[in-house]
């Protein structure tokens, strides 16, 4: 038995390892900098509870914050119930299906540079394609990416996102429709049940495990949010607070300006906030995913 | 999580760095002059040498550095190329882990934070061992800190001056610029330059384009009409100072009066330089390095330069900026003497002459700069060269530089957008630039 469990370990050490190495100690190490000034040459400064403080008095963190949870509101309805709805049509029997699937699926691969860019220039205020459509049906020109109203460029990005990610999402809900039993479908039509309570009825109970997944996953996303923003709000080092997300002052702290305790902080905080919403999504969630 | 992986990866860097680094301290502060540089009766000792080149050698001169190797078979040269706007994240992982190139060159501002760091090496020792200081101009010194240590060498020095179109200037029948133009003259002509030319209300020729950066843009106009950005111990801000909100007023009233193009027509022309090479704007800023742009892209344009305008007292101000080298102060000692070797002969007259051909920044040996090619356009190098003498400054850098300058810019940003008075962003920028600046006392 004690034999047995040696071997255990012995050949759990690589996996064991990792966790410890690359996920236990950082996650450890990265609580103990968000209590130290450390510019990641000098060993790190004790400096206690500053950084937590700073981070409370910081405008610009509360604003990423703002923007983000907004982001994440567009984003992540918007995008689950479009994956779902192209999923359940894609999975009848249509013409040129994969061809349609090839097509939301495209975006997802298509690289973030190229994605933002080409969007970039569609919303572009003066030249965009979008503003000329509008102004040709006589509509005024709307300041897509750079408008005084903070939630207006917020929304743009979070729709060219779903844009982007949409595919994944579909992906995924489509195999889990393609999963529901065909008896199923036939028990319903002999019922005479209509397609919508098809729907309700058999499809969406069956697949909402997998809708609950998409959820949590694109939620976690979208908090950390960092290459859509840095590529539609084209100059990385200088976005203003009203398009900032944590991500980014993150990033900014630790690599350009190299304060890794408050950058830590930020992490931290960050790490906080998706942890709630998690857990809030998961106390809903036995309210209507349904487990077989 | 990959932004708390990389900083879980840089972390970990770091632990095997501290473990290591106790041991080496004492062999990294050996006097640079006891071990001493080959000597040419001795043999020549072998060595190894890291240099890091960011944006490869499109920025640097791949001749130079040919001929330093050829020049020093003794001296064993790896090259670490990485572009641009990866290096600074790059490099500060392989600082935090120590495994930095031995020599690399970055924005001279942000040396100065690796000076405050402990990251750079004190050059002055060196300086003062082996260059002759009347070779130079007093940009050899543009990474000196104010504790007198220097931590970097130039890699050529980059000023601006003000660079016009001469076709749009005859065409309208307006006389050149001078060297004793002020900003409101520049102004009052911008005026007269701009134009409707084909009557659809809106202009397609401006007299001026403005830069949102902070070299070619803003730090000049907030200092054209005597106002500050930081005061003169770099620890306070300027900016709501009367005279400073007054020149940035004339900045932003460059786009709000249409005599300059605005940020989207500029990003559709493809920047400044492009919309005053292909005939749309009649004057811009212009950094030293922008001509080597602009006479590989626009050969034809016929275009000249003077010096920066004189602000309303009477003062010039030549914004200077320069990417410096820095020996890493973790090198070992050998590496570092390796390092120096490649500095001492980057600065010779042989190398700099190559780097004042290039057209890509002014070189800061005195004999090199006579040798600007006064053939290729702008032919007035005395614009940029002289700029430098009587009044060239850096953009007030200080070890926090980097950090101010990140807090100010988008808000620089919305004022010439026109989304925020100047007079209300200036306050804005004035609080975030303080805060910074205490943070870092």
């Amino acid at each position: 038995m004690r034999n047995e469990a040696r071997w255990g370990y012995l050949l759990t050490l690589p996996f064991s390892l990792n966790l410890l190495v690359f996920f236990a100690f950082p996650f450890f190490f990265s609580l103990y900098l968000t209590f130290t000034q450390w510019d990641m040459f000098n060993a790190p400064d004790w400096i206690g509870g500053r950084n937590w403080s700073r981070l409370i008095q910081d405008a610009s963190f509360w604003y990423s914050l703002r923007n983000i949870l907004l982001f994440a509101a567009i984003f992540v309805p918007l995008q689950t119930i479009l994956a779902l709805v192209l999923a359940y049509f894609l999975n009848q029997s249509i013409r040129g299906k994969s061809f349609y699937r090839m097509l939301y699926f495209l975006p997802v691969v298509t690289p973030w540079l190229a994605g933002g860019t080409m969007w970039g220039w569609l919303l572009n205020k003066t030249y965009g394609m979008v503003n000329y459509m509008l102004t040709s049906l006589s509509l005024p020109p709307v300041d897509w990416l750079d408008s005084k109203q903070w939630w207006l460029p917020i929304t743009s990005v979070a729709l060219v996102n779903v844009w982007k990610g949409v595919g994944s999402s579909m992906v995924i809900l489509l195999a889990a429709i393609q999963g529901v039993p065909k008896d199923l479908y036939e028990a319903a039509s002999l019922e005479g049940a209509n397609r919508w309570s098809v729907f309700w009825r058999i499809v969406f109970p069956l697949v909402s495990p997998m809708i609950f997944l998409v959820l949590v996953l694109s939620t976690i996303s979208a908090f950390q949010a960092f290459d859509v923003f840095l590529v539609m709000f084209d100059s990385p080092n200088v976005v203003p607070d009203s398009k900032v997300t944590p991500n980014i002052l993150i990033y900014k702290d630790a690599f350009l300006t190299t304060k890794m305790g408050y950058a830590s902080a930020m992490s931290w905080a960050l790490f906080i906030v998706i942890l709630a919403v998690t857990l809030v999504q998961k106390r809903f969630e036995k309210r209507w995913v349904h487990y077989e | 999580m990959k932004k708390s992986l990389m900083t879980a990866a840089a972390s970990l860097l770091v632990v095997s760095l501290t473990a290591c680094s106790t041991g080496k301290t004492g062999e990294s502060s050996t006097n640079p002059a006891a071990s001493g540089t080959p000597q040419a009766s001795k043999a020549p000792k072998e060595m190894k040498l890291k240099i890091g080149l960011p944006g490869s050698y499109d920025v640097t001169k791949k001749e130079i550095i040919d001929g330093f190797i050829a020049k020093f078979p003794n001296i064993k040269t790896e090259i670490v190329e990485a572009p641009w706007g990866d290096f600074a994240t790059k490099i500060t992982t392989e600082i935090a882990g120590g495994t930095a190139p031995d020599i690399w060159f970055q924005e001279n501002a942000v040396i100065l934070g690796y000076g405050s760091r402990g990251v750079a090496e004190d050059l002055t020792p060196y300086i003062k061992k082996d260059l002759k200081e009347a070779d130079y101009i007093s940009g050899l010194y543009a990474a000196k800190a104010s504790n007198g240590k220097v931590y970097g060498i130039p890699h050529g020095i980059n000023p601006v001056a003000l660079a016009y179109n001469k076709k749009m200037f005859t065409d309208a029948g307006v006389p050149l610029p001078t060297d004793n133009w002020t900003y409101q003259d520049m102004i009052d002509t911008a005026k007269k330059l701009t134009k409707d030319t084909n009557g659809d209300g809106k202009p397609d020729q401006y007299g001026f384009a403005a830069s949102v950066g902070i070299t070619q843009g803003w730090y000049p106009w907030a200092r054209s009409q005597g106002g500050q950005v930081l005061d003169e111990s770099k620890t306070k801000a300027m900016f709501t100072d009367p005279k400073s909100i007054a020149g940035i007023k004339a900045w932003a009233d460059l786009v709000k009066t249409g005599i300059s193009p605005d940020a989207d027509f500029l990003k559709v022309a493809g920047g400044e330089w492009k919309a005053f090479a292909s005939n749309k704007a009649a004057m811009f800023f212009m950094q030293y390095s922008n001509q080597a742009l602009i006479n590989k892209e626009f050969a034809s344009l016929d275009y000249d330069t003077v010096m920066m305008p004189k602000g309303a007292d009477g003062k010039r101000v030549v914004p200077i900026v320069t990417n410096s080298w820095v020996i890493f102060s973790k090198a070992k000692q050998d590496a570092k003497d390796a390092a120096w070797e490649f500095l001492k002969y980057y600065l010779s007259e042989e190398a700099q002459t190559v780097l004042a051909k290039s057209g890509a920044s002014i070189p800061v040996q005195k004999n090199a700069i006579t040798k600007l090619d006064a053939n290729a356009n702008p032919k007035n190098k005395k614009a940029f060269s002289e700029g430098i003498a009587q009044a060239g400054v850096t953009t007030d850098e200080n070890p926090s530089w980097q950090e101010w300058r990140l807090a100010a810019q988008p808000i620089f940003v919305d004022i010439l957008g026109q989304k925020l008075a100047p007079e209300e962003g200036m306050k804005q920028i004035q609080d975030k630039v303080q805060k910074v600046l205490d943070q870092n006392k």
